[in-house]
């Protein structure tokens, strides 16, 4: 009787305290819990260079979004526990992991009005686009040598276009007007008899203009072409409906829709059949289109993701648009010379591209490490290059230069976009100030007109 | 089950608003508080005994979820807190 008053008064001074003292089991999970970690401390984060006070507010929700603890909370059980490979017919593990992903299959339909039988999992939206542009090419090659496409796709279907026109098919790149949409004159105008397939995103990376899907989708549907889109950034933030689009073919990502990363889907239609040759050769799986083990757990995540996002696709939209407004209200309120990237109309509201002018580019992303914003895309910004979907929309070399995409996502506040706000102002502020060609404004002067002298 | 009562549907609002206190990362915080929030004013309106009853066992779902992810979120949260965290 003594011995368990001892044991629960034990128990009751140490219960508080057991959430820190979980220690690694191993030295191995020791090693793998430290890694290489910036050199922080109470000051803050210093890495590259940069000394910041805390970790920066987000906002750059087209290069990735935030894991949404639901999925996380749905992708758990198949790391622990459920662990089996979906494809072992012969046991409980490969029962229960393939009645997930059958499951996470059907989720995902049903978010673009597909069937599941109509979905392929894959490692993400590139190898979707890889599938789509090359494996439809070359399964049609003896009787299809075109491709059309935008010169505004995300780098992995122009890579593969030119891919292709290195084997010998010939590729079309529609030009897009200034505000980014494509002309569909342009388009009518350029379908041959042997395209075998035209691939437009649905929503830019980039810009967030949302192409004409469903006008699009009738010129292909009365030529008899089949129509590729890459819908990575518009699954989950505007109704994508493969019938109304007649899509033949659509590439879905897992991480732009607050899924985990490394996954994906390809949506391919039934009737008419579209078929592809298989870029990963292997055992079979995913119906022989794409071989190799399906990541149960990420496939988990992504169906959660998509549930989620229907359900809230109402109520992120709505917030996205108000968040927005407040954004570009609050910096042109206090700045001038700023300029929307892009369609103001036919554009998603979570997407948001301005050129500031009179500013120089890599300079005003250096003064904002409190924000995580890019200029350019992801995949462009490792080049010097101004990105080329501004260049494709006529934007000038100088403007194109100081374009900053804040991107406004689910968990994003009214504090961060008002703190963003500020910091961007500063920026801008301080910079012109310090600029002679914004004095030479100020004065009247045009600067077109200016002859440089060279020296 | 039988449609809830009013004192039920707000503990159910109050442990909600509870478990988001204890996410450590800000966004998700204001994302769960705000949800919560929205979420009921939104359901206010219902009348049928069956939309109630639906509305309920989803949230209590979302609880537990809730209730675990901020046991996950917390045991690996950064050292370092969010900019919007330490300003103000």
């Amino acid at each position: 009787m003594a011995s368990k008053i001892i044991a629960s008064t034990v128990r009751r001074s140490l219960s508080p305290k057991l959430l820190p003292l979980i220690r690694p089991l191993s030295t191995a999970a020791a090693a793998a819990a430290a890694p290489a970690e910036p050199y922080d401390s109470s000051a803050g984060i210093s890495m590259k260079g940069v000394k910041i006070s805390g970790r920066p507010l987000y906002l750059d929700m087209q290069a990735t979004s935030p894991v949404d603890p639901r999925v996380l909370d749905a992708m758990l059980p198949y790391f622990v526990s459920q662990y089996g490979n979906p494809h072992s017919r012969t046991h409980l593990y490969g029962w229960e992991s393939d009645e997930a992903v059958e499951a996470a299959r059907a989720q995902v339909a049903s978010l673009i009005n597909a069937s599941p039988k109509e979905i392929v999992f894959t490692s993400g939206a590139t190898e979707c686009n890889n599938i789509s542009v090359k494996g439809v090419m070359h399964f049609y090659k003896e009787k299809k040598k075109h491709v059309i496409t935008t010169q505004t796709e995300h780098k992995c279907v122009l890579d593969s276009c030119r891919h292709l026109q290195q084997e010998g098919f010939d590729v079309t790149y529609l030009p897009v007007k200034s505000d980014g949409l494509i002309d569909l004159n342009d388009l009518r105008n350029s379908i041959r008899s042997d395209t075998g397939l035209v691939s437009v995103m649905a929503v830019n990376n980039e810009i967030g203009v949302i192409q004409p899907m469903e006008e699009i989708g009738e010129i292909c549907k009365e030529f008899g072409v089949p129509f590729h889109t890459d819908a990575a950034q518009a699954l989950g933030k505007i109704p994508v409906d493969v019938n109304k689009w007649n899509v033949s073919l659509m590439s879905l990502s897992g991480h732009k829709v607050y899924g985990p990363k490394g996954v994906g889907a390809l949506y391919m239609r039934r009737r008419p059949r579209i078929r592809v040759e298989p870029q990963m050769n292997g055992g079979g799986q995913e119906r022989g289109i794409r071989s190799g083990t399906v990541p149960t757990p990420l496939v988990v995540g992504m169906g959660a993701a998509c549930e989620i996002a229907m359900k809230e696709m109402e109520y992120d939209g709505k917030r996205a648009v108000k968040l927005k407004d407040r954004l570009l209200n609050g910096i042109r309120d206090r700045l001038d010379g700023v300029v929307v990237n892009g369609s103001t109309e036919r554009r998603y509201a979570g997407n948001l591209n301005l050129s500031f002018a009179y500013v120089e580019g890599e300079s005003l992303l250096m003064g904002l490490k409190e924000v995580a914003v890019s200029s350019g895309s992801a995949c462009t910004s490792a080049s010097l290059e101004p990105s080329y979907v501004l260049r494709a929309l006529g934007v000038d070399e100088d403007m194109a230069h100081t374009s900053i995409r804040f991107g406004i996502g689910r968990f994003t506040t009214e504090e961060e976009i008002d703190k963003a706000i500020e910091l961007t102002v500063n920026q801008v502020e301080k910079l012109r100030e310090m600029s002679p060609l914004y004095e030479m404004v100020k004065e009247g002067i045009d600067i077109k007109s200016i002859q440089w002298s060279q020296h | 089950m039988a449609t809830p009562s009013r004192s039920e549907i707000l503990t159910l609002f109050r442990s909600l608003l509870r478990s988001a206190r204890q996410f450590q990362d800000y966004n998700i915080r204001e994302y769960t508080k705000r949800r919560t929030i929205d979420a009921f004013r939104h359901n206010k309106t219902l009348s049928e005994p069956s939309s109630i009853a639906a509305a309920f066992s989803d949230g209590q779902s979302q609880l537990q979820v809730a209730k675990r992810q901020a046991v996950v979120y917390s045991l690996y949260a950064p050292k370092i807190k969010s900019i919007m965290d330490i300003k103000h």
